[in-house]
């Protein structure tokens, strides 16, 4: 393997964009987590918006309209569950696990429906996401490379990671929104109406997830598979609790994972089995949160031992 | 006249919590409203609050009627309720959990500084002091309970409602929120103070109202009335001054030595425990709760494992046993939570009473329960220890509290074993199931058994116990004999008081 600067940046990039569709995600779990609900429908909201915003980009032709398909469809999943769960009381693994078996199966068949296909469908009519080229810049080396072929949703889910940290820590309606989720109780006492904050926030967070969807199927490459996913709403969840539900903190857990997956995609052009490069992100995980799980207990240990001193 | 409520009624399906209720109060006055458990005050407070709407009957404010949907309609217009449960979030600072839905802000944003300046003006105006800053969970009770105190007092409130303030609070931190109370209303604030401890009513309330069966009995002056009158009248009958006979005592049957146990941190740490336990005499473990009787109780049944220390029961070394093991050694245990460790709340109550004889003769035999044995015994208990329930099948969730304990008292003491265990056996129960209850652990030991008996409560353990240990900081902090001893010595031992001065409630 050739360790140059040149590969490093392309490793650093391809980081990047293997980055942003999880952090779109997790950002959507942190929210959620913020609010106490646990939302594990991001999967299904994720392939919804994946496969929506290429059924719109198939007939609209139209980059934005295919983004904004993508993030209703999302959303639409995640209120849906929201609605069972913040308001009809059901249970939120039950209904977030349908709503993920749902969109799945529903998508295999509409793709079959709709584009008469199985399993891949990609067309020449296509459009993907515009790709950023910052002006000068890529011309620069490394940085050059570090930059390019993003999209403006790859930029877009940095910032909103920086704009929730702000709303979340600084804003009135942020702090509101996180004493909903530290005592919903006494937050409900006071007046304030629980349950419509936790409705608009897993609705919202449907909205990224839609968002991270459509940057699967029309960033890098411009198709849907079945199952485009491939579990990322899963590790979402993983990587928020790493991340400690902080946008900041989650910034870095999936920035972790990002990494994983550029470097299991790097090891694809060398001889180990693909078998064993794909599981790279996967196991990545298991041993991230086993990691975090001995540090903190490490940490309570420390905090016992000085209590006893 | 500030507030009238009048002529209030409200039913639960057949049960009718308040009938006719009226109540009156007046600007600065302290109004306490005093019944046992299910008499009504709770409801007729959660109607005055608008958390729950009457039959019938009116509310009026300043001569005006006002009707009261939601809590926010009550607080709108000045009425605020410390409840008994904080509603504090944790792991915020005190300034916000007050300014919480009133903050100023600058545009969307917070701004700290201003909230934090006006908690602190606020504090000092009616003498609370807080630091705005602390975190709320690192905040002991009484200061938490002061935060609710700031927070209603922030949105302007001028009727204050306390439900069951002291519960939760150790004797010096009573006598800050009795303070605290005295100040209000001298500064014009009208307060309702819910509470079943009488001596508080004395000591603070201008008048007092005696709840019932849903139905005010009394309304009287302090001044006019006396704890004896107020009991009477809670209860409808007079409840009997117990007489003790003085101990048999016999052999010992539990005996702990250097028990110690390091804990997670954040809780409670034993440090070399020494106790006994002897036929015939019931022995008490006094403390504010949370200084380590808990764990010593988890640690005697075999639900936590400790660190050092020997366990004898009944002759038997129990040292590390499993739970199973020492209940068949010896030892019955009433749990000091009666939902989480006491009972099966989505159980029947027959099962319930069963809970672990069920492999035993005549309740089973070869692995098959002999349900006829099990429901005759399930009636026994409850016919016995007058526990109200209307079938042998419904939930143990349904019972009231008192009941639920009552039940969970008959099923341990009917064990016959020769060590009973009893934590907190009457918190939050009403004083007929609770003299029912201290009536069955005397029977107990006048058989020649042990009791050993965790209260929080001093006037249980002054009543009831041969012999007490004062439990502080995970220590046993002295051991007094009945008699030799008065509240007010315990309850400064309760503070670690021999060993340095009392903590307030500042910290």
């Amino acid at each position: 393997m050739n360790l140059s600067p040149e590969y490093l940046a392309v490793l650093a990039n391809s980081t990047i964009r293997m980055t942003t569709p999880i952090l779109l995600v997790t950002l959507a779990a942190a929210l959620c987590t913020r609010v106490k609900l646990f939302n594990i429908a991001l999967e299904g909201a994720m392939i919804a918006g994946a496969f929506f915003s290429i059924v719109a980009n198939y007939y609209t032709g139209s980059v934005w309209l295919s983004v904004a398909a993508g993030a209703v469809s999302g959303m639409a999943v995640c209120g849906l569950v929201g609605f069972c769960v913040v308001h009809l009381k059901a249970s939120a693994v039950v209904a977030g696990l349908a709503a993920n078996t749902l969109m799945t199966a529903a998508t295999t068949y509409l793709l079959s429906i709709i584009f008469n296909t199985k399993g891949v469908f990609t067309h020449p009519s296509l459009v993907s996401l515009p790709k950023i080229t910052l002006p000068g810049v890529s011309r620069i080396p490394f940085i050059g490379t570090l930059f390019s072929g993003l999209t403006p949703l790859d930029y877009l889910a940095f910032g909103l990671a920086g704009l929730l940290y702000v709303f979340l820590y600084k804003t009135v309606p942020g702090f509101r929104l996180r004493a909903v989720g530290i005592n919903p109780e006494a937050a409900r006492s006071l007046g304030t109406p629980v349950e419509r904050w936790q409705l608009l926030t897993i609705t919202f967070s449907g909205l990224l997830c839609g968002l991270g969807g459509c940057l699967l199927s029309m960033g890098t490459v411009t198709l849907f598979i079945q199952n485009i996913t491939s579990g990322r709403g899963y590790i979402a969840l993983a990587a928020n609790t790493l991340g400690q539900s902080h946008p900041l903190g989650v910034l870095l857990s999936c920035g972790f994972f990002g990494f994983s997956q550029a470097v299991g995609n790097a090891l694809q052009n060398t001889a180990l089995k693909t078998q064993m490069t794909f599981s790279i992100p996967y196991a990545a995980t298991i041993i991230a949160l086993i990691a975090f799980h001995l540090y903190t207990q490490h940490k309570k240990k420390k905090a016992k031992e000085a209590l006893l001193h | 006249m500030l507030l009238r409520m009048h002529q209030i009624s409200k039913s639960y399906g057949p049960v009718t919590a308040n009938d006719q209720v009226s109540i009156e109060l007046h600007k600065g006055e302290i109004l306490a409203i005093v019944g046992e458990n299910g008499a009504g005050k709770s409801t007729l407070m959660k109607i005055l609050y608008g958390l729950e709407q009457p039959d019938s009957g009116t509310i009026c404010l300043n001569d005006r009627q006002v009707v009261f949907h939601r809590p926010s309609d009550a607080m709108a217009q000045g009425i605020g309720m410390v409840q008994q449960h904080f509603m504090l979030f944790g792991s915020m600072t005190v300034a916000e959990n007050v300014v919480y839905r009133k903050e100023t802000r600058k545009g969307l944003f917070m701004d700290h500084r201003r909230n934090q300046a006006l908690v602190r003006e606020l504090s000092q105006r009616y003498h609370l002091p807080v630091d705005p800053q602390a975190v709320v969970d690192d905040c002991p009770v009484g200061l938490q309970q002061r935060i609710e105190i700031l927070k209603i007092l922030y949105q302007d409130a001028h009727i204050i409602i306390f439900d069951e303030p002291s519960a939760v609070l150790t004797p010096l931190e009573v006598e800050d929120l009795l303070k605290t109370m005295d100040q209000l209303s001298r500064l014009g604030k009208s307060i309702i103070l819910i509470t079943h401890k009488l001596h508080e009513v004395m000591a603070v309330a201008h008048r007092v109202v005696v709840m019932r069966d849903g139905r005010v009995i009394s309304a009287s002056d302090t001044s006019e009335t006396s704890l004896e009158k107020m009991s009477y009248e809670m209860v409808g009958r007079q409840i009997p001054t117990r007489r003790m006979t003085p101990p048999a005592v016999g052999n010992p049957l539990l005996e702990v030595a250097g028990l110690s146990l390091k804990g997670e941190p954040g809780t409670i740490t034993l440090h070399d425990i020494h106790l006994q336990l002897r036929q015939g005499e019931i022995v008490g473990i006094a403390g504010v709760s949370g200084n380590g009787q808990s764990e010593l109780i988890r640690c005697l049944a075999g639900l936590q494992a400790y660190d050092a220390g020997q366990v004898m029961l009944n002759g038997t070394d129990v040292t590390r046993a499993s739970a199973g093991t020492i209940r068949e050694a010896g030892l019955a245990h009433i749990p000091e939570d009666r939902y989480a460790w006491g009972s099966a709340p989505a159980a029947t109550l027959a099962e319930n009473a069963l809970v672990g004889a069920e492999g035993r003769p005549p309740f089973s035999r070869r692995g098959i329960l002999n349900l006829r044995q099990v429901n005759a015994h399930a009636a026994h208990l409850i016919q016995g220890y007058g526990v109200k329930a209307a079938s042998l099948f419904q939930q143990m969730a349904s019972l009231s509290g008192g009941n639920a304990q009552k039940l969970i008292a008959a099923r341990e003491i009917a064990r016959k074993t020769p060590v009973l265990i009893a934590c907190e056996p009457t918190r939050g129960i009403d004083i007929g199931a609770m003299e029912y209850i201290h009536g069955q652990l005397i029977e107990k030991r006048d058989q020649g058994d042990g009791v050993l008996l965790v209260s929080s409560e001093l006037s249980e353990i002054m009543d009831l116990c041969d012999r007490i240990y004062v439990m502080f900081e995970g220590r046993l902090n002295g051991e007094f004999i009945r008699g030799e001893v008065d509240e007010k010595t315990l309850g400064l031992y309760m503070l670690g008081g021999n060993r340095h001065a009392p903590q307030t409630a500042l910290g």
